[in-house]
């Protein structure tokens, strides 16, 4: 078994409201990551679903240290980097690196790919001028690019292209993990698959590790080893691939499986598929206890709105926070509006 | 008679650099209670179809010709006021971007009402309610107070609810939906593609779906128009187009998209990038990238013909039946290996 790469334990970041313009008072918080915990194995690929403002990127961020977070630490190769200044910081970041969603943003629009590519190298110290542009050429070729197009513009490449420079700078100091936020959502399919493509065969050329963060639940199936879903800021459920697409526990997960459409007019239209009502609380104020409960068909009057539901175990690294979770799969929708009695758990036995 | 039948559409946009050819000879038609899907890539012409049809592009800079007949009327030769009046009222579109394409600095109520007395005379109050009436039925909450809020205090998934409700204003024979959910989550787009479909069984209207979600056309058009570099590449039943595609292009497009319910040791790619509409390239346009060319194909531009044995599924493209058909099925056994 390989070692954790990095550990995430109970992990919270709240954004303070303010009032005033002086005599600045918090008036309350936005709990964007509220309680996240979970760990990645070196060579593993992690991915993270939930719906927009589920806290996902804020997580991302988080790990890397762009934010400072509000408890709970996280582990990275061993050292605990949640309190590291940001001097003692520094050589830690050469370890991990992030690939972000939208190659038109990402990009300094003034700088030429070669400078985009070889600032990690410039900041780090690593190598002579000479040495960064061959290393730099070498990076743009393994991500298929031209290393000719070294001097240009990021406007003189596509989408596709631009997003594969952002792949390049990523790998330029041979970092450990990657963190990548919705890294394909921007570009169009047959894009979508050369970059996923892509960052398989680095994976397996380079040993990397990464964490995945993306809302369209066919991608992450298809390049993750575990699936970790969140909504309003918490894991609600967390378990191998496979477990999670075909055992999915958590009503949640239940329902956001089911609203994929599937590429096939038979099957896609004999799908029935659990339409959540409504839309995803405020995380200003988010819902008792199980924050799920107001959207959840499976809730059940006083327990679900006054226990919070701890992570239960299901076997195998499959944890689910639910008091009620899915029987089988899939389920029909009068199935799935129905708890079987017996459930839950006489004892829970969360997990520590 | 079809809804709409398009016949041999072309739209060209003069820009400095020379003439870009945003479509180039496209037909099909629409019939009543029907969807057509139109699939392809960010920049093959699909929106620009759309927006010809409802005469929505800049007139200065831009070359038509071919026809659009909608109830026997065609609309490129329609004046703009006769254009007004069919527009929001016999025919309406439903935007990609329900963030922009409302008002910010009016409330979604005024903006209903407009739109209901453009087309009809009736008094406010009478407007008002028709506006609360449709907010009801696109399952908007509390419409009534609902109407007075300003689009900033709806969420997305709510935005492009009041859209629908607006496009829907007069009972349009004719919804045009340009990427109606790319902008939303999962849950969400289930909820308005629901929303849509039931509406369509309610008021009998036509709809074209414009998207690059294969998903979305799967499940909810009856026939899918494949486009590639502002020609059709393939054109088909949803059924055909899914069960026998034959069109590398196509294959392309179903090999590299992942799977839910199939694990795919590789996903298979399109090499390479759209090519440019300012230069196309010769013969047929995706000969730079398909993996079956032959010389022929970079010499003669395909027509779009109907397969021998299938008078209703057309395509472009060379290549020999029995290839073709072979192909389909590899491409079939690997992508759906659970479905067969």
């Amino acid at each position: 078994m390989a070692e954790d790469l990095l550990v995430v334990d109970d992990v919270k970041k709240h954004f303070p409201v303010t009032r005033g313009i002086i005599f600045q008072k918090q008036v309350g918080a936005v709990k964007a990551v509220d309680g996240v915990s979970f760990s990645v194995k070196s060579g593993e690929t992690l991915g993270i679903v939930g719906e927009s403002g589920c806290g996902k990127s804020t997580l991302a961020r988080c790990i890397m240290r762009l934010f400072d977070i509000t408890d709970g630490t996280i582990v990275f190769d061993g050292r605990d980097i949640t309190k590291l200044s940001r001097t003692n910081m520094r050589p830690i970041r050469r370890e991990m690196m992030m690939i972000f969603q939208d190659p038109y943003a990402s990009l300094n629009p003034r700088k030429r790919v070669g400078q985009i590519v070889g600032e990690a190298l410039e900041v780090n110290k690593v190598g002579t001028a000479s040495e960064t542009k061959r290393r730099v050429q070498e990076l743009l070729e393994v991500v298929g690019l031209n290393p000719e197009h070294y001097n240009r513009f990021p406007h003189e490449f596509s989408g596709g292209q631009r997003q594969r420079i952002g792949v390049a700078r990523a790998l330029a100091i041979n970092p450990k993990l990657i963190v990548c936020d919705e890294p394909v959502s921007a570009l169009d399919v047959s894009v979508q698959a050369q970059i996923l493509n892509l960052l398989e065969d680095l994976q397996q050329d380079f040993g990397l590790t990464y964490i995945f963060i993306a809302h369209d639940l066919n991608v992450v199936r298809h390049i993750s080893d575990r699936v970790l879903v969140m909504y309003l800021g918490k894991v609600v459920e967390l378990a191998p691939k496979l477990e999670l697409y075909e055992q999915p526990k958590h009503p949640y997960t239940g329902a956001l499986l089911s609203a994929v459409p599937i590429a096939d007019p038979e099957r896609g239209r004999a799908r029935q598929p659990i339409v959540l009502e409504g839309d995803v609380p405020s995380p200003l104020n988010p819902p008792s206890a199980c924050n799920f409960h107001p959207r959840c068909p499976r809730f059940q009057a006083g327990h679900c709105d006054v226990v919070d539901p701890p992570l239960y175990p299901f076997g195998d690294g499959h944890i689910a926070a639910c008091h009620y979770p899915l029987e089988r799969w899939p389920l029909a929708a009068d199935e799935f509006r129905k708890p079987a009695a017996g459930h839950p758990p006489a004892e829970p036995t969360p997990v520590s | 008679m079809a809804l709409l039948e398009v016949n041999d559409l072309k739209t060209y946009f003069q820009t400095d650099d020379g003439i870009v050819k945003a479509v180039d000879g496209v037909s099909f038609s629409v019939e009543k209670g029907k969807t057509l899907g139109i699939v392809g890539e960010s920049g093959s012409g699909k929106s620009v179809t759309c927006l010809t049809i409802m005469g929505l592009n800049d007139r200065k800079n831009t070359i038509t010709s071919g026809e659009a007949l909608f109830n026997g009327e065609n609309l490129l030769t329609a004046g703009s006021r006769r254009l007004r009046e069919i527009r929001g009222n016999d025919m309406a579109m439903i935007f990609q971007d329900p963030m922009t394409s409302l008002n910010p600095v009016h409330s979604i109520g005024t903006q209903l009402i407009e739109a209901v007395q453009l087309h009809r005379d009736v008094s406010k109050k009478g407007a008002r309610a028709r506006a609360v009436e449709l907010l009801k039925a696109v399952g908007i909450p509390r419409a009534e107070r609902r109407a007075d809020d300003y689009p900033h205090q709806f969420s997305g998934g709510m935005r492009q609810r009041v859209m629908i409700a607006m496009a829907l204003v007069n009972d349009p024979d004719l919804l045009i939906a340009d990427e109606p959910t790319t902008a939303l989550d999962v849950t969400t787009q289930a909820q308005i593609m629901l929303l849509l479909t039931n509406l369509q069984e309610e008021f009998g209207s036509a709809i074209i779906v414009i998207t690059h979600d294969l998903g979305v056309v799967a499940e909810s058009a009856d026939d899918v128009l494949v486009m590639y570099a502002a020609e059709v590449a393939e054109q088909a039943p949803v059924e055909k187009l899914f069960r026998r595609p034959f069109h590398p292009y196509t294959w392309g497009l179903l090999g590299s998209l992942p799977r839910l319910d199939t694990d795919l040791e590789r996903l298979v790619q399109i090499p390479g990038q759209p090519p440019s509409l300012l230069r196309p390239p010769n013969g047929c346009r995706f000969h730079p990238r398909c993996p079956y060319v032959m010389d022929k194909c970079k010499q003669i531009d395909p027509p779009l013909v109907p397969i021998s044995d299938d008078p209703a599924h057309l395509q472009a493209c060379h290549l020999d039946e029995t290839t073709k058909d072979r192909e389909a099925a590899k491409l079939l056994e690997t992508t759906m290996a659970q479905a067969i």
